[in-house]
């Protein structure tokens, strides 16, 4: 009898990465950021569309490269609640910890930054992948 | 008769050599690169190779010929310059790049854009901004039917007029239309906010008016002053009814779709 894969209900960044990172939990870590550098153009361009959530009662940002929340577990001062969770996922994508970034090495098709736009000179990923053969498998004669 | 060797698909949707061309004329982070006798494959592999393995972060591309699917999959910050019209789907893919276009483009210009931004200084075909998921979109003459469809972010503008069902489905981000629309504006929208300057021939089902904010008139006058628009026309804006669909009743695995 096969092990079922762990079926889970939440989507969780810290289940995929396996680990909670510093910048979840001191602002300290955050403040510093430039949001209008970190993004194409002369304004914050696509964190426009960056809020924050709540994910199980606890602020939350989404992350959309790795399909899941990141919570946030300081206290997020007043008034500056967007702010906050935009420099927190800019954090997260600039350190490669988004589950969508490690996945990069291994799966990704074709060339491209393995941080993408958010750190210059990146190195590139993807530029020999194969289809991953099973072990045992053979191809059909057709 | 000679044997003849094949070395592209003879229907027409994939050359097979994908090798690189390494024609461009670079000098230190900007390029040109002349696409005249080159095929969409090869003008797509020199624009990786020139930003992903070059150190460019300039390109000008010269006669791009309305060639389809030019400057797709794009994921670094670049600028990028088509001195020419592009075909269907240009730009597409793109995360972090700003392109300008000296031309028309054709359908789905910006689709799927995750972020950066595309100026267009002539039309657009139908689908501008499909499914746009961020950045901005910027169209200085008219654009087709459907603008924005499925768009879950970023910000489309158009100076010209938009045809029928422009924002379809929409389910996030901003459109602001500076001419007249057709009829169906935000037809069965989720969510996000259409501006429009001219006139609506018809609103679609649960697209309603919507409340002025400061945040709107801060939001038209950012983005007409960075893409050096001049001053804004006066704009009417439209939101969901929220009769038709809202958020609540969406599972969470269809929810985090449109975040």
């Amino acid at each position: 009898m096969t092990d079922e894969p762990q079926k889970i209900q939440s989507i969780d960044a810290e289940f995929l990465s396996g680990e909670r990172f510093a910048y979840q939990e001191n602002i300290g870590l955050v403040e510093e950021i430039d949001l209008d550098a970190a993004t194409p153009g002369e304004d914050i361009n696509w964190l426009e569309d960056v809020e924050l959530l709540i994910e199980e009662g606890t602020p939350a940002v989404f992350d959309r490269y790795s399909n899941s929340f990141l919570k946030i577990y300081f206290p997020i001062p007043d008034g500056r609640e967007n702010e906050i969770a935009r420099k927190v996922l800019i954090a997260h994508l600039q350190s490669g910890n988004s589950y969508g970034i490690r996945l990069k090495e291994k799966h990704c098709k074709f060339p491209q930054p393995e941080l993408g736009p958010w750190v210059e000179g990146s190195r590139t990923v993807g530029d020999d992948w194969r289809a991953p053969v099973l072990e045992g498998w053979e191809a059909p004669p057709h | 008769m000679d044997d003849v060797t094949i070395t592209y698909d003879p229907r027409g949707l994939v050359e097979l050599d994908g090798t690189i061309p390494k024609v461009a004329e670079t000098d230190g982070e900007r390029a040109v690169l002349d696409a005249r006798e080159l095929s969409t494959r090869k003008i797509n592999a020199e624009l990786r190779w020139l930003l992903y393995e070059q150190g460019v972060k300039e390109v000008t591309i010269l006669n791009p010929s309305a060639r389809h699917s030019l400057g797709v999959g794009i994921l670094t910050r670049c600028r990028i310059t088509f001195e020419g019209s592009l075909g269907y789907f240009g730009c597409g893919l793109g995360d972090g790049a700003e392109f300008q276009i000296n031309g028309r483009v054709g359908w789905s210009v910006a689709e799927n854009m995750m972020s950066g931004a595309v100026v267009i200084e002539s039309n657009a075909g139908s689908l501008a901004g499909a499914a746009l998921r961020g950045g901005d979109l910027v169209v200085k003459g008219q654009v087709g039917a459907r603008t924005g469809i499925d768009q879950k972010g970023g910000t489309i503008l158009v100076l010209g007029s938009a045809g029928s069902m422009t924002g379809f489905m929409m389910q996030r981000g901003r459109q602001i239309i500076c001419g007249d629309v057709g009829p169906g504006l935000g037809d069965s929208m989720y969510d996000g906010t259409i501006y429009v300057g001219g006139k609506v021939a018809a609103l679609g089902i649960d697209c309603v008016e919507g409340e002025w904010t400061d945040a709107d008139t801060e939001l038209i006058e950012r983005k007409f002053r960075i893409y050096g628009l001049g001053a804004p026309p006066e704009f009417t804006k439209f939101v969901c009814g929220k009769k038709l669909y809202n958020y609540d009743s969406l599972e969470p695995s269809e929810r985090k779709l449109v975040l």
